[in-house]
């Protein structure tokens, strides 16, 4: 054990003396995971139209010119779905959102007294276009309401019904029924203030926004990927990648280095050591584990501490960190012997890695991923490392489900340092 | 009991013999000397000595043990490979305390003899500064301490020499010629033979994976060198020289004899005036050139 723990504290060492091996083990995932975040979190400019459903639950002529308000904006583009299939579309990342309106919604306009009669379904990994998105929406039920209204017929109509209905509602006490006849009178008036500002200018987002603050409708705005557990922010999507990166990172670092010290003749001299070949293996695997495991602990620590990340699920997170770290462990070893030289290892690593990265969810986020790419991915082991992660950060994953890819992380680790060091035992004659 | 004995090792890389049935003994504190242009084998002997590649046949033994891979083995050997095989990110000191450690010295053993290689290699006063920042010689000195720094009695130096000035050079030479004194078993490959000449006691010439000679010194120049050369450079080339024999070049005439003394004795008494006279002694060179036709750095 001492010997192996040699090994180890001597490869960290020269780790921590390589500062292009550190650059990438950590510096670059932290400004990945924060250049990212960050452009996913804000957000505002030119846009291209974006997808999502309407679900008309109501039926309402109400519920019609809504949908039909929504279909002028140019910032959309508005298809009709059922619940199902717009929460499917959704999650699969087709649609940035769904506006459901529920029944009762043209009754009160969207506006729903106590409950909300609209709801927003969002993919988590637009959340910059949340507030984009609700503002359109707010701005639709305004207009679609002042249409009702201005054009004389079933808005006035519905006050005056609803005002005639409540002096009979004996079900309701005196002081239900004059607060909400304050409110349909409030509705009244407004009604009128409308009428005297037609004319005056389209209803924009900002306008909607603003009449929404004064008691516009009430929008229940879900995360589609875990329903009420999505991600809380951009953040939450960047850096389970980051860890990824890191990884990539620490692999990539020892398994160069493995063919440096093969070069050097250093690694001939460990051999000669007093020592078996598996202790300098297993050395050169601690190493890099802790390495890895030291990488993302690191990031995940800046993420909770400094952009507001979740850890949900710690001993989850801790066993999901492992996992990816054994894994990329086997990997590096397997990568070592891809060739002799430097730039055949660097080379033919990288190729794979940044390969596993594109299709794992490194780069573009699983959950963003179109469904045909979501199945190619299932071969990276970077989408697994990445969902163990974010099982354990907001996925809410339970025992069962984080089973799956830390099974996958230990397997595939296991696989790769075996046959790694096969091949490596084998090139040394 | 030899220190080493290698019986019929063969090994292969593809279809290239790298090493085509080698056969030696070396005695405990002699210095046993591998001499052979580059690609001759030399390396990948040594190799298959210390157990880091394993021959397609033959037997090593190392101490009388077959196995040199075993750890009770690998503790007795040093060795100094031919690349500079250090950490160029770490200093020397951490460099021997790293090999110090893997070689399961205690912790004041290990410094006592940290400060002995540093002193031995001539490089305490750099003992803090990172490998990288030392020349080739020194580089090539730590190389040399590292392998023996847990004072093993067997030794083999792979090439120690190749690329250094030749200040370090002779630091070298000293620091072998004191492992010698101490009674060490070493075993030096080289393709200098003047190496071979200063410091071996038994030299096997190598050529193409095979064993061509293998004696003394003496025993190599007196089977192989042939005798030693009689060299006269005149101010004008004489007539009446021809009768001795040898080869003219230019002004200059050189004749092989086992008599050079009666020779010159000759050139003396015919009053032709010469500005140069020499005898040279055969070499290893010309034992080289003796056995393969071609010269040691072709």
């Amino acid at each position: 054990m001492n010997a192996i723990l040699t090994i180890a504290l001597k490869d960290l060492k020269l780790l921590a003396r390589d500062k292009a091996g550190f650059f990438w083990v950590l510096l670059f995932p932290i400004l990945m995971a924060v250049f990212f975040g960050a452009i996913s979190s804000g957000g505002s400019g030119n846009r291209a139209a974006m997808p999502i459903a309407v679900v008309d639950k109501d039926g309402s002529p109400y519920a019609r010119a809504f949908l039909s308000e929504l279909k002028k904006s140019e910032a959309l583009r508005v298809r009709e779905a059922d619940l199902d299939s717009a929460r499917l579309l959704v999650r699969r990342g087709q649609l940035v959102a769904y506006v459901a309106l529920w029944p009762g919604a043209g009754r009160s306009f969207g506006f729903g007294g106590d409950s909300a009669m609209i709801e927003l379904g969002l993919d988590p990994s637009r959340r910059a276009e949340a507030g984009y998105l609700r503002g359109l929406v707010t701005a639709a039920t305004f207009s679609t309401m002042r249409g009702q209204f201005s054009t004389g017929g079933s808005g006035r109509e519905m006050i005056r019904q609803s005002l005639a209905t409540l002096q009979t509602d004996l079900t309701r006490s005196p002081e239900e029924r004059r607060r909400a006849a304050g409110v349909l009178n409030n509705l009244e008036r407004f009604m009128v203030s409308l009428d005297s500002t037609e004319g005056a200018g389209d209803t924009t987002g900002a306008a909607a926004t603003t009449a929404a603050g004064a008691g516009g409708p009430r929008i229940k705005v879900i995360d589609i990927a875990e329903e009420e557990n999505g991600p809380r922010n951009a953040y939450e999507i960047t850096f389970p990648s980051s860890v990824m990166w890191a990884l990539i990172g620490v692999c990539m670092s020892f398994a160069i280095s493995i063919v440096h010290e093969r070069i050097r003749g250093t690694f001939l001299r460990l051999r000669l050591a007093p020592i078996s070949r598996s202790q300098v293996l297993a050395g050169k695997g601690l190493a890099a584990f802790l390495a890895a495991l030291g990488a993302a602990t690191l990031l995940l620590v800046l993420a909770a501490v400094v952009f507001n990340v979740r850890i949900t699920n710690p001993p989850a997170l801790a066993v999901a960190l492992v996992a990816a770290a054994f894994c990329f462990t086997g990997l590096m070893m397997l990568i070592s012997v891809f060739g002799r030289t430097h730039s055949a290892v660097a080379g033919a690593g990288w190729a794979v890695l940044l390969v596993m990265s594109m299709t794992g969810g490194g780069m573009i986020p699983l959950i963003a991923m179109p469904a045909w790419m979501q199945s190619v991915s299932n071969f990276s082991l970077v989408k697994w490392g990445v969902l163990a992660v974010e099982g354990a950060i907001w996925r809410g994953f339970s025992a069962q489900e984080m089973a799956v890819p830390v099974g996958i992380l230990l397997a595939a680790g296991v696989v790769g340092f075996a046959v790694g060091a096969r091949a490596l035992a084998g090139s040394e004659g | 009991m030899p220190a080493i004995e290698v019986r019929n090792l063969k090994k292969s890389y593809g279809a290239t013999v790298a090493v085509d049935g080698i056969s030696f003994e070396v005695e405990r504190g002699e210095c046993f000397g591998l001499l052979g242009p580059n690609g001759a084998g030399k390396s990948t002997t040594i190799h298959c000595v210390v157990g880091a590649l394993r021959p397609d046949s033959g037997e090593v033994r190392l101490d009388g043990e077959a196995d040199p891979t075993r750890p009770s083995v690998r503790a007795k050997i040093g060795v100094a490979p031919q690349p500079i095989a250090l950490y160029e990110d770490l200093t020397a000191e951490e460099n021997l305390e790293f090999f110090g450690k893997l070689y399961n010295l205690g912790a004041d053993v290990r410094k006592t003899r940290i400060e002995m290689a540093l002193e031995f290699s001539g490089l305490a006063a750099r003992r803090k500064d990172r490998v990288s920042t030392y020349s080739g010689g020194m580089q090539r000195r730590l190389n040399l301490v590292s392998g023996i720094l847990h004072d093993p009695p067997v030794i083999l130096l792979d090439e120690p020499t190749v690329g250094v000035d030749p200040q370090s050079r002779n630091l070298i030479f000293d620091n072998i010629e004191s492992l010698k004194r101490l009674g060490r078993t070493i075993v030096y490959t080289t393709h200098y033979m003047e190496e071979a000449q200063r410091l071996c006691d038994r030299v096997a010439i190598i050529d193409r994976g095979k064993i061509l000679a293998l004696d003394t010194v003496e025993g190599l120049l007196r089977a192989h060198g042939g005798p030693p050369t009689v060299q006269v450079e005149f101010a004008r080339k004489p007539a009446a020289l021809e009768d001795l024999g040898g080869e003219w070049e230019e002004n200059t005439l050189r004749v092989r004899t086992e008599r050079p003394m009666e020779v010159l004795g000759r050139i003396a008494g015919m009053g032709d005036a010469f500005q140069h006279v020499s005898i040279e002694r055969a070499d290893l060179e010309a034992v080289f050139l003796h056995l393969t036709g071609k010269k040691l750095r072709d």
